[in-house]
């Protein structure tokens, strides 16, 4: 069933993703751009919580860091923005590494705080411009667009169609890691950490490096959130933005079809619905707490590998 | 000298507010090992419960009955609501995922905070004068009789909580509750009531902070109850999550630890020095300055 759904669901998704820019004028296309956006952040959360099961939810400030390298680099370095996006995987992902190395051993919920914390201290950090290049609680403006040679004339298509790569990208990414060594690791280790590390699976290097695998990720989607706006502001990172993609993950079961409903519903059914707009979080609020109720594997819950049903555990 | 007296005072008034709200989560958490992160949403619900039971209610006259009332009213109010979010959000997911239980939490969080919105509106709105501003200067330190009468009630309520804990039968049911569900239900206590009352004991003493908050601070907004329940479940976990008299230390000393940072550094910097230190405490002493070291459970 699964199999089928991949093989004939992703091309056809990718094939409507690719035509939609034809049937939008700017605004909507602008709003279909944050959506793959987002997308690419919330699946990269779901390396780190679905994939890992390590309580992160500080996963907009890897989103923030990629955002904010891209940023710095052009304006004040005039990088050119493409040449910045190695950097803006790079710097996230080391920076995952390094926070994550001392606070991996932490139980479920202490992570969580930590990871809120970090999150909290960039935000603050770049608020109150850190080193004089964060441009303070405005952010940086002005930067440049995504060129790509051969394709300027395309110029307003940019941001949406690298959005859909950067996608298409990560897919693949964790298509890779579901069927090799590292993601049966993590699955073993989301299960179970201490069965994980008594068959011999080093816990704490397979842990940093999905914490740092979803930040590159993360990292990439800022870089083309940056080139979208031109812009970043402190408060787009804010870590209640990691509460919406930490949420996402979970109520949508960490699967690929549940986050992108999970993100459709959180950041495009607002947009279409603009007369509730005050209401959208006192509906959400409501939206995850019975949904958690009704199915509390998550809409749409991730199978993994072909172990028998039978054979999954149900309980934690 | 004046500076470091006058943050201590300024400090022990935070503090005493952090540990109140402290207790709310640390208690929940030692029963149901959950992050009830509705809690600080109905900390910030309370101050504007707070405002409408005395504007609407009260008639908008002060008087020492009134601001009695105007507290009873408030926290029975909100203790309703903390009952009832434990009936809703928590009670049916007792068994489920641990993440489904998180999500549920900040559902109830995200729900309370856009209705105080929705009610309330989303500006500032100034809480009333309940207190007269009485201000002592004692050799340059400034004391208001607000910061004497929150530092001397909540410390009442705490060592209240405390023998309550420590020595009556619901307590010890409490204790019970909290090291095993199971063996506890074996012993006949009742685990739902437990959790029930955990519930009414922490959303009232989270609405008299609520109530502090409003009188020490006077500008109240809808979305503040983050920002205190994210101070305040630092506090538990730097006392050591699930311990009641670490929950009031770790108030305190978070609250002090702000004062001075805001004193001698820069309040612009006070969430990322506050974090800091409990990524620090996390690291070096992870169960927190009184939590016992105990073998993890898997």
């Amino acid at each position: 069933m699964m199999k089928k759904i991949q093989h004939i669901g992703y091309p056809l998704f990718f094939i409507v993703m690719a035509l939609l820019p034809a049937f939008l004028d700017s605004r909507w296309l602008a709003v279909a751009t944050t959506f793959v956006i987002f997308t690419i952040v919330a699946l990269s959360q779901d390396i780190v919580l679905g994939k890992a099961g390590m309580f992160n939810m500080g996963q907009a400030l890897f989103f923030g860091l990629g955002a904010y390298t891209t940023a710095i680099c052009n304006s004040v370095l005039h990088i050119p923005l493409l040449y910045t996006l190695p950097l803006a995987i790079i710097i996230p992902a080391v920076f995952g590494i390094l926070l994550a190395g001392p606070i991996i051993h932490l139980r479920g919920d202490y992570l969580l705080v930590v990871t809120i914390g970090f999150n909290i201290v960039f935000v603050q950090a770049v608020q109150n411009n850190l080193g004089g290049i964060t441009g303070g609680p405005n952010g940086i403006f002005g930067l440049e667009m995504l060129e790509f040679p051969g394709f300027s004339a395309f110029q307003e298509y940019t941001p949406y169609f690298t959005a859909l790569l950067a996608l298409l990208v990560t897919l693949v990414v964790l298509r890779n890691l579901e069927t090799s060594k590292v993601g049966r690791a993590l699955h073993y280790l989301r299960e179970d950490d201490l069965a994980a590390g008594s068959v011999g699976i080093n816990t704490r290097i397979y842990k940093i490096f999905s914490f740092s695998l979803g930040a590159g990720i993360a990292g990439m989607a800022g870089t083309i959130y940056a080139n979208q706006y031109s812009a970043v502001s402190p408060e787009a990172f804010d870590f209640i933005q990691s509460v919406l993609f930490f949420s996402i993950v979970i109520v949508g079961g960490s699967s690929v079809p549940g986050i992108l409903l999970g993100v459709f519903v959180m950041f495009v059914l607002p947009e279409i619905f603009r007369e509730f707009a005050t209401w959208r979080y006192f509906i959400f609020g409501f939206a995850m707490i019975f949904t958690m109720i009704l199915r509390p594997r998550g809409i749409w819950p991730a199978q993994f590998g072909r172990i028998p049903k039978a054979f999954i555990h149900r309980g934690e | 000298m004046d500076i470091f007296l006058q943050q201590l005072v300024n400090g022990l008034t935070i503090g005493s507010m952090f540990a109140l709200i402290a207790l709310g989560y640390t208690m929940v958490y030692g029963v149901m090992k959950l992050i009830n992160f509705a809690h600080g949403d109905l900390v910030a619900g309370s101050a504007f419960v707070g405002l409408f039971v005395f504007s609407e209610l009260l008639g908008g006259q002060i008087s020492f009955a009134v601001v009695l009332g105007v507290f009873a009213l408030t926290i029975i109010l909100i203790s309703l609501l903390g009952f009832t979010v434990e009936r809703l959000a928590y009670r049916p997911l007792r068994n489920a995922p641990r993440l489904s239980a998180v999500v549920s939490a900040l559902g109830a969080s995200m729900v309370i905070q856009n209705g105080i919105m929705l009610i309330w509106g989303p500006q500032m709105r100034i809480f009333p004068e309940l207190i007269p501003t009485i201000i002592w200067d004692i050799g340059g330190v400034v004391v208001s009789l607000i910061q004497v009468l929150i530092m001397v009630l909540s410390m009442l309520l705490m060592v209240g909580l405390y023998f309550f804990v420590e020595k009556t039968k619901i307590g010890t049911a409490i204790r019970a509750s909290a090291i095993d569900q199971d063996a506890a239900r074996l012993m006949g206590i009742n685990v739902n009531n437990i959790i029930v009352t955990i519930f009414i004991i922490g959303s009232s003493l989270g609405a008299v902070g609520g109530l502090f908050i409003g009188l020490y601070y006077r500008g109240i907004t809808f979305n503040m109850g983050w920002q205190y329940g994210l101070y305040a479940f630092v506090a538990a976990i730097m006392g050591g999550i699930g311990n009641i008299p670490g929950a009031m230390l770790g108030g305190i000393l978070l609250g002090l630890f702000n004062a001075f940072i805001a004193g001698y550094i820069s309040s612009t910097w006070s969430d990322a020095f506050t974090f800091i230190l409990l990524i620090v405490i996390l690291i070096v002493r992870p169960t927190g300055i009184l939590g016992e070291r105990v073998a993890e459970k898997v």
